[in-house]
């Protein structure tokens, strides 16, 4: 039996090797460049390594001092305090701005779906420039609009990039205004997902526009926020080039995120043994929890359904 | 379902086969380091072939242009400057995989102790022992590892404050009467004043207070290691740094901006800033942002630095490189000759002195070229300021470690400045960490002896 299927398979394998050639290429570079860094990480996590001198099996000892690392556990705490400040304000701003860009009445859609997006394909170098400018506590643009819009709340200068309070909320700033533009063309293309007709037929049943959005809008659209939720949290604890540019992750650790202290003890310290380790074991848990909420998500859809 | 998890487990088995097998693969690949032969200093016509080199912008235009006078003394050896961006991350994977370093390379003089300890590098002792005088002291601190020499100094960084005449002239300050670190202060406070808050002494950021504080420990004689590379950086002397650092935010004459972010270039054209405390290559990108400013240009001098305590040691540096050989270099005795045509000779060096790149070598910093007055500073000859008592200045212990130490400090710092602790409270707990984390001892401490 199993040299009947062992036979059939080969079989298959030759006779269908033109195909399998062709798709050779993708597999070969994903080998080279994806599967092989993948498995030498895992096999770094294991070890202790600087990236020069040979590379010493220290077994477990990586994951030990993983959990006696309080550096870690304020990235990861950052991480999430970072993610909740940005989070909630990009979505609804999104999810506003794609009802707005849906609107059949708007003239110039074009152009207005181009600015929102502008900021997330402008580099990164130019928007450190320009935010260093506004942000600045000396002569920073956005505390002299707070003080000159707002003279009645007598405020004192902001230090946005330079008290361990602030900073957190200043990267949330760069980040909603980066990233809305994104996640609402995410959200648009799933807005015109919906069809009309259900809009036509809940307006001859008399809903209103808020009936509308609560029944039709928000549960058509569940599968595209929850992408846009999950792009999010991947997008938060990777986060790197925001942070590097604006704070380095200072003042003290106080806006250094998981992505930023996995660039300091890689290339800074050069601990590429802890730092795979340290990668490995959060994203084992970002798939174990992005499982778990994906399928809850299809669940509550399934159930929806019914 | 038994089917899925039968593919699952096949997978992870797979995966597990396949990690081990990179492994074995990546282990048994590694080169091991090219054996060689000792380097000795051959005589020019015994020497030839191709030297590569690995610099980085603008230090790489000053060994081309000292190239043509190398032709000359060795015709036989032909040498390559190669740069480009992100030049030390090229040099870490070529030395990670053992195969495609250069013939010689450029290091940052605070990066070469950790490059050095990886034993990747040549030792350079027999040849560079003889040239061991004609470098200030503390350079060599960077170069040597267990008393060999792996590196040879480059260009050094010795700091002094560059000032902006007409706006101390407008507020009525003297610069020659500024001698020590308090006498800065006020002259600031006198500016701040009478500028309405307008215009502050110097620019200080939160996040880079690291470099301030290296500067003033190396006038006082502190450490961050000590020279058994145990953590010494909660010392009287730090405490002595701190208090003046502290100081100067206090008396609100510091900007809060970020060194060469868009606010500190700002300040060279604007009258936000009234002097920039800095290294002598600052110099380059000042002349360079001055000059192709199309307003009114302000008017330049340098004045040293200010010491800690009246007429006490004052000179600091940062920054700075070096040139350094890997071991996978086959030409070493070419290599070596062009290492020591650029850096051992006073040519070499006045010849890259030229081009913006402040010698190390002592005999150079002698030389006639450094009284030429320069045209940008109203004809007074700062090449000669900078190079004052340079042979006198502290050395400090690098070690292999630096690069994590100094970012603990800048996160310490900045989290000191922000909340405003008492300087004791920042520094115990400094080194408690960096001991916990680079696996060294504290250094017995002084503290309460401060001076």
């Amino acid at each position: 039996m199993t040299v009947e299927i062992r036979k059939a398979a080969s079989g298959g394998l030759w006779k269908h090797r033109h195909f399998y050639l062709f798709i050779a290429p993708f597999f070969l570079l994903f080998a080279i460049f994806g599967l092989y860094p993948l498995l030498f990480s895992l096999y770094l996590s294991f070890v202790k390594w600087d990236g020069l001198t040979p590379a010493h099996w220290v077994g477990l000892s990586n994951f030990q001092k993983m959990l006696g690392d309080d550096q870690l556990w304020t990235a990861l705490g950052n991480t999430v305090v970072i993610g909740l400040l940005y989070v909630p304000p990009m979505m609804i701003l999104a999810f506003l701005f794609a009802q707005w860009l849906n609107a059949p009445w708007l003239k110039f859609k074009a152009l207005y779906r181009a600015a929102f997006f502008i900021p997330c394909v402008t580099p990164m170098a130019v928007i450190a420039f320009v935010f260093q400018l506004i942000f600045s506590s000396e002569h920073g643009v956005l505390n002299y609009a707070l003080q000159h819009l707002f003279p009645w709340l007598h405020l004192s200068p902001i230090p946005w990039l330079e008290s361990e309070s602030w900073s957190k909320a200043a990267i949330a700033i760069l980040v909603v205004w980066r990233w809305t533009g994104y996640n609402m063309v995410l959200m648009l293309a799933g807005l015109q997902g919906i069809p009309a007709d259900y809009y036509e037929a809940a307006e001859l049943d008399g809903a209103s526009k808020i009936q509308q959005m609560l029944h039709i809008t928000l549960p058509l659209l569940r599968p595209t926020l929850a992408f846009c939720g999950l792009l999010s949290l991947l997008g938060t604890l990777y986060m790197f080039d925001e942070i590097f540019v604006m704070t380095n992750g200072g003042p003290g650790s106080s806006s250094t995120n998981f992505g930023m202290y996995l660039f300091q003890i890689s290339f800074d310290d050069f601990r590429l043994g802890y730092a795979s380790c340290v990668a490995y074991s959060v994203s084992i848990t970002v798939i174990v929890a992005t499982t778990l909420m994906n399928r809850a998500n299809r669940r509550a859809l399934d159930e929806g359904r019914r | 379902m038994k089917t899925y998890q039968r593919s699952l487990a096949w997978l992870a088995a797979a995966l597990l086969v396949t990690a081990v097998i990179g492994a074995v693969i990546h282990s048994a690949t590694r080169l091991p380091a090219a054996a060689s032969a000792p380097l000795a200093a051959l005589p020019a016509d015994q020497v030839s072939g191709d030297v590569t080199v690995w610099s980085w912008s603008p230090a790489a235009d000053s060994l081309e242009a000292i190239k043509p006078g190398f032709q000359k003394r060795d015709p036989n050896v032909h040498v390559h400057i190669v740069t480009g961006a992100r030049m030390i991350t090229r040099l870490m994977l070529s030395l990670s995989a053992g195969v495609g370093a250069p013939d010689v390379t450029q290091l940052q003089r605070s990066d070469a102790p950790h490059y050095i300890a990886t034993e990747q590098f040549e030792d350079l002792t027999p040849v560079a022992q003889k040239y061991q005088a004609l470098f200030p002291k503390s350079v060599w601190n960077d170069c040597m590892l267990n008393g060999r020499v792996y590196a040879i100094p480059w260009d050094i960084g010795p700091c002094a404050v560059y000032y902006k005449k007409d706006t101390f002239a407008k507020y009525g300050i003297d610069p020659s009467e500024i001698h020590t670190w308090y006498d800065y202060i006020a002259a600031g406070q006198v500016i701040l004043k009478k500028s309405g808050g307008r215009t502050k002494m110097l620019s200080m950021g939160s996040t880079a207070l690291a470099n301030m504080y290296e500067m003033l420990i190396q006038q006082n004689g502190g450490q961050i290691f000590d020279a058994q590379g145990r953590v010494a950086v909660d010392s009287p002397q730090s405490q002595q740094a701190l208090g003046i650092i502290r100081k100067i935010v206090q008396s609100g004459i510091s900007a809060n901006i970020q060194p060469f972010g868009p606010e500190y270039l700002a300040g060279f054209n604007s009258d936000s800033l009234a002097t920039y405390v800095n290294a002598v290559w600052l110099e380059a990108t000042m002349k360079g942002m001055v000059e192709s400013y199309p307003g009114p240009k302000a008017q330049w001098g340098v004045f040293r630095l200010p010491s800690m305590t009246p007429g006490g040691p004052y000179v600091s540096s940062l920054g700075g490189s070096v040139l350094a050989i890997p071991k996978q270099c086959k030409n070493k005795a070419a290599a070596w000759a062009f290492i020591e045509y650029a850096l051992c000779t006073n040519e070499g060096q006045i010849g890259m002195y030229e081009k913006g790149i402040y010698p190390g070598l002592l005999p150079a910093l002698d030389a006639k070229e450094m009284d030429e007055p320069d045209k940008f500073f109203g004809g007074q000859p700062v090449g000669r300021l900078f190079a004052a008592d340079v042979d006198k200045m502290n050395p400090l212990n690098r070690t292999a470690d630096y690069g994590q130490a100094s970012r603990y400090l800048t996160q310490a710092l900045s989290q000191w400045y922000a909340d405003g602790v008492p300087n004791r409270d920042v520094l115990g707990p400094l080194a408690r960490r960096m001991s916990r984390a680079l696996d060294r001892p504290i250094a017995p401490s002084t503290i309460g002896s401060a001076q």
